[in-house]
């Protein structure tokens, strides 16, 4: 019930607080953590312990997308040149706080795993090119310790991996004054929707620079995990506008998020999200015949539409998600 | 052998019966003084006393130095456009929330309790401005100063009249109807908590579940 004493008006007079670059910051770390998921859950349970063409573009995915995640994540600041204090003051009822302990443990364990993956590349790179004996010894000593923890360093990377895609989700369902936000299912959604552009990343770089062949065992591995995945996030996307439609007052004025005729965010989920993310993949992959599935075209965009779709899946919560508050 | 352990079994009872009793009691003497020391401090805003003249902001403006274009604390007009005789305003500002969720998600902890009042308040120093708190804030009553670019909020004058001595933020001072008392609700001497006494108040969105200590006194058409 609305009454006068309430007050309907807050500070920021409708505008949106949290913007793209928190977005994009979601995907990146997302992609990130969903990739080194995949392919260390892969070759933890394969035989073939060498550093295969999945892991290699994993591994690449997961230290640059990170790193650039970071960029975004300080330029958004109001004073990015004290973000510094972020690091040495902690309050660990503050997610983000708990997301920068685990993100300064997790970005060196992607960078060490980047290591290991290219340990041959670099090798021949400090022999031919660079030429410094004692500077080549020494990256042999740190590869060859390394080798011995690689399969601790593998699946604490993959624990922080997890905690990375789901901190994201806490991260903003934590605001109790957007309905859209403040849900369960948004940890987990992240987390699934991280699953799904790390591995298209990771099927388009491994494409674009180190296999060739869209058949191998890892490829095709990769291609059929994707519709699993994807049913899981449209099961949770679904399960986020039901708890909407049946929930309390703020939580149905909320529920315009999805209208058109509302917000033009809408457009970003419907167009963005289930046309791009969504549509385009499957009607490819099952619409047009085998012809059209197996061509090239159609798994550069279909990857590459499943990447758009994640991010405009977080772009879509963020500006409708704090257009619709209490 | 038995009955020496078990005589030194009931000496263990009684000598140990007596330390928790007596060091229990010490205990909960000491939180209750605790308490009584610990101050709840808050503000009324009554409805049925405002006009809506808005001294308050410009009292605000000139204690708090924000920029012109920012404030942090404003009056809404919640007049019902179809029936303008009855005014009717509303206090914009920060609620000071038991449960603060500015403070628990501050990732710096510039973002704090004061440790003398209690009151919500800022180390500016500490703020790196990610506008977590902006966000996390159910009222939407936090900012970011256009010209520090650190977050604010309405934290009762703390730093710019009570740690100087001053008895009450400016806003109360500069109020010319009555409509803004503040003190001690844990004092039961004080104005405030003999108004609450007496008055009905309303908090704002309290469903929110954080405890604001904001109370607003609602006028009421005649005749209701």
């Amino acid at each position: 019930m609305q009454m006068v004493i309430d007050m309907t008006e807050g500070f920021s007079h409708g505008h949106v607080i949290w913007g793209w670059m928190i977005g994009v910051y979601l995907v990146l770390a997302g992609a990130s953590g969903g990739a080194l998921v995949i392919a260390l859950v892969r070759r933890h349970y394969s035989v073939n312990k060498e550093n295969t063409a999945l892991l290699k573009s994993a591994s690449l995915i997961g230290f640059t997308t990170v790193a650039f995640g970071m960029v975004f994540l300080v330029a958004d600041l109001h004073r990015p040149l004290y973000f510094w204090k972020i690091l040495i003051n902690y309050n660990f009822t503050s997610v983000m706080s708990i997301g920068v302990a685990a993100i300064s443990i997790y970005i060196p364990l992607t960078l060490v795993v980047f290591i290991m993956a290219f340990e041959e590349e670099i090798k021949s790179i400090l022999e031919n090119k660079i030429k410094i004996s004692k500077l080549t010894t020494l990256v042999v000593e740190i590869t060859k310790i390394l080798k011995k923890a690689r399969p601790t360093i593998e699946f604490t990377t993959i624990f922080f991996a997890i905690v990375i895609c789901v901190y994201t989700g806490f991260l903003i369902s934590v605001l109790v004054r957007f309905p859209l936000l403040n849900t369960a299912v948004l940890p987990i959604l992240f987390m699934v929707s991280g699953l799904a552009a790390g591995g298209a990343a990771t099927r388009l770089v491994s494409y674009l620079f180190f296999e060739k062949d869209h058949h191998s065992l890892d490829m095709s591995l990769l291609h059929r995990l994707e519709w699993p995945v994807m049913f899981i996030e449209i099961l949770l996307v679904a399960m986020l506008i039901v708890s909407l439609l049946i929930g309390n007052e703020y939580q149905k004025i909320a529920m315009q998020a999805f209208d058109v005729y509302a917000t033009g965010w809408a457009y970003l989920f419907w167009v963005g999200v289930v046309g791009i993310g969504f549509g385009i993949p499957l009607a490819l992959n099952f619409l047009f015949g085998s012809k059209v599935a197996h061509s090239n075209w159609a798994f550069f965009i279909s990857g590459a539409s499943s990447i758009v779709g994640v991010l405009c899946l977080r772009l879509f919560l963020l500006y409708a998600g704090q257009t619709f508050g209490a | 052998m038995s009955v020496k352990s078990r005589r030194n079994f009931l000496k263990g009872i009684g000598i140990g019966s007596l330390a928790l009793g007596t060091g229990g009691y010490a205990l909960s003497e000491k939180t209750q003084t605790e308490q009584k020391l610990k101050k709840h401090f808050s503000m009324i805003y009554d409805q049925t006393k405002c006009v809506g003249c808005a001294e308050c902001e410009d009292a605000c403006h000139s204690v708090n130095l924000v920029p012109a274009a920012q404030n942090r604390m404003f009056i809404q007009d919640r007049t019902d456009p179809l029936n303008v005789k009855e005014r009717r305003f509303v206090r914009v500002s920060c609620q000071q929330c038991e449960d603060a969720p500015c403070v628990n998600v501050c990732p710096t902890a510039a973002c704090h309790r004061d440790s003398i009042t209690d009151i919500v308040t800022m180390n500016g120093d500490d703020c790196i401005g990610c506008a977590y708190c902006l966000v996390a804030c159910p009222y939407d009553v936090r900012f970011i100063n256009e010209e520090t670019n650190m977050a604010e909020n309405c934290d009762f004058c703390l730093k710019s009249r009570l740690e100087k001595g001053g008895e009450v933020p400016g806003c109360v001072e500069a109020c010319k109807y009555d409509a803004l008392v503040f003190g001690d609700l844990n004092d039961k001497k004080t104005i405030i908590s003999r108004i609450l006494e007496i008055k009905d108040s309303v908090r704002q969105k309290p469903e929110m579940g954080t405890k604001p200590s904001l109370r607003y006194i609602p006028a009421v058409r005649q005749g209701v």
